[in-house]
């Protein structure tokens, strides 16, 4: 029997499929029907220091093989996830991951001290790349980048990932930096900025202009990024995401170098999918005689499958 | 950032998303009357919950294609399968006007908030649709016929009247009056209202009956996940940040001051 299990950073991951972070929420809702225990991991829904009511509507555009959203991180707060939440949390059956913002610095640092008393938490996702703030995307800016990482690397208790933009900033150079102050891996990608404009009024769809595009769209655009970056650094933990929402998208993911495969528009369209993708591996993996995930990681960069 | 965020986007239900609620089913279109722009269309599976309150929705999708699937208010549930009254123009929705019967597609749900456990039950009202919004509340007569005192069914043009039989039609194109302006005859004080439809209608209705007792009104948004985790559908309440798909979609007008 295939084994779908990995091991990084010295945790044991069931699979290699993660929630990413946003459109699983976090994790409550899906309780009764997700197959957790299978999941590699859940990223809990970005959190901030402070509320935020999140953008006004329209929050999502239909798109060729997508959607442009425009959610705005709308979260509690640290105080009301801590106290109404994080219990919940904590008690679902799966790794977690927990994603962080902060519009400042300082606000990071804040956030991430009084974090260190979350138990039941297997690393931090640092959120540098959300495109729905308006004003400069950290992740776009390799010192900047830097500087986000170094605070929290120095405040957080857990391995920390970073959450990098696809389509801004050089990539590599925002990656190495991350990993020289302290970051243990990356997450690559976030959604892509877009623009789709209502052609009976003229006026763009969203009240912001732009959105982020997900779905299978951007599959090409994150596994391009997770071919450069695995190129980069042969032994980076990194978390591929960005419209896999099949089997033959898992493995591309993979295969471009992803160690663990983000699932985001592709849960919010089909819940199911998480799971389904665990079990279609699995098969996939017998019927070809892949015994481990670490086989199929990086086959891209190493001249393809070696199948037995 | 400092935004007071209400409790209720971060209280999470205890588990109750099983079968039909998380999966996707399978239903074949069985039956359908169309006219030119609207049509009424029986969708039926093994899967598919004939257990529908009134005023929730379900998801459809064509094939299991990319890109969001679409929300329709559910008109009827029954064994014999789910009936919706939907506008056929759109990505999904021309499908219910062209596929051939045994068209399979797939449905999930429902989901939202049942109107009964949002409205005062002491009171009757008057049901204001317009358009494909008389899906809800033609379920809403049906299974609450106590408590409707009067209806109002708007349209621009009388092309649904031959679906609609069961109810009269306010056709704006032949006596050009609109939904809300019917609304002044029909309503009188004491009756509450629940109205279902194109935000602009909505608009009209709460400047004109913001000052009455029970009014309530099903808002629309495009639903991502449709299970209240993506908070793709949230929208601003006086108590705070709201789901359309989990806490709505029915809304208290009180609840909703930008609605002018």
């Amino acid at each position: 029997m295939a084994d779908v299990g990995l091991a990084r950073l010295g945790i044991e991951f069931p699979s290699p499929v993660v929630l990413a972070s946003g459109p699983a929420g976090f994790g409550c809702e899906l309780a009764s029907a997700m197959a957790f225990q299978r999941l590699g991991a859940l990223t809990t829904k970005t959190i901030t220091l402070e509320p935020r009511r999140g953008n006004a509507q329209p929050r999502l555009v239909d798109c060729p093989a997508g959607a442009l959203n425009s959610i705005g991180l709308e979260n509690p707060g640290y105080e009301a996830f801590v106290e109404r939440v994080y219990p919940k949390v904590a008690d679902l059956p799966v790794r977690r991951f927990f994603s962080v913002a902060a519009a400042s610095v300082a606000d990071l640092c804040a956030l991430l001290h009084r974090a260190r008393a979350l138990d039941g938490f297997d690393a931090i996702e640092l959120n540098l790349s959300c495109p729905n703030l308006g004003g400069a995307i950290p992740g776009a800016d390799a010192a900047t980048v830097g500087e986000y990482v170094r605070a929290a690397v120095s405040e957080a208790n857990l391995p920390l990932l970073v959450k990098l933009p696809g389509d801004s900033g050089n990539l590599v150079q925002s990656c190495d930096r991350a990993l020289t102050e302290g970051a243990s891996g990356v997450t690559l990608i976030n959604s892509v900025r877009g623009l789709r404009v209502d052609w009976t009024s003229g006026q763009p769809f969203l009240d912001r202009m732009y959105g982020g595009l997900s779905g299978s769209a951007i599959l090409p655009i994150a596994l391009a990024r997770v071919f450069e970056v695995r190129r980069a650094f042969p032994d980076v933990l990194i978390v591929g995401t960005g419209g896999v929402n099949s089997l033959g998208s898992l493995l591309e993911m993979l295969m471009a170098g992803a160690d663990l495969v983000g699932i985001g528009f592709g849960l919010m369209v089909d819940p199911e999918l998480p799971q389904r993708l665990v079990d279609e591996l699995e098969l996939w993996m017998d019927e070809l005689g892949v015994r481990a995930v670490d086989e199929l990681v990086g086959t891209a960069q190493r001249g393809g499958l070696d199948v037995h | 950032m400092g935004d007071r965020v209400d409790d209720k986007t971060i209280e999470h239900d205890d588990a109750t998303l099983t079968g039909s609620r998380f999966f996707w089913q399978r239903a074949q279109l069985i039956d359908r009357r169309a006219s030119q722009r609207y049509a009424r269309v029986l969708l039926r599976g093994p899967g598919v919950a004939s257990d529908v309150g009134v005023g929730q929705f379900v998801l459809v999708r064509y094939s299991d294609d990319a890109c969001l699937p679409r929300a329709f208010s559910v008109m009827s549930a029954s064994d014999l399968g789910l009936e919706l009254f939907v506008k056929t123009e759109g990505r999904v929705r021309e499908k219910f006007a062209t596929a051939p019967m045994g068209t399979v597609f797939e449905v999930r749900g429902p989901y939202g908030t049942p109107y009964l456990d949002k409205i005062s039950q002491d009171r009757r009202y008057v049901l204001v649709g317009g358009g494909s919004g008389a899906a809800p509340l033609l379920h809403f007569r049906k299974r609450h016929p106590s408590l409707v005192a009067g209806e109002v069914y708007g349209f621009r043009t009388g092309d649904a009247s031959s679906l609609l039989r069961e109810v009269s039609l306010t056709v704006e194109s032949e006596n050009g009056q609109r939904a809300h302006e019917r609304l002044a005859s029909v309503w009188r004080p004491g009756l509450g209202i629940i109205a279902c439809g194109p935000e602009p209608m909505l608009r009209l209705l709460a400047r004109a009956y913001r000052q009455v007792d029970d009014v309530y009104v099903s808002l629309e948004a495009r639903i991502g996940c449709g299970i209240g985790t993506c908070l793709g559908c949230s929208i601003e309440t006086s108590s705070g940040m709201q789901r359309i798909c989990k806490e709505g979609p029915l809304f208290a007008l009180r609840e909703l001051p930008w609605l002018t």
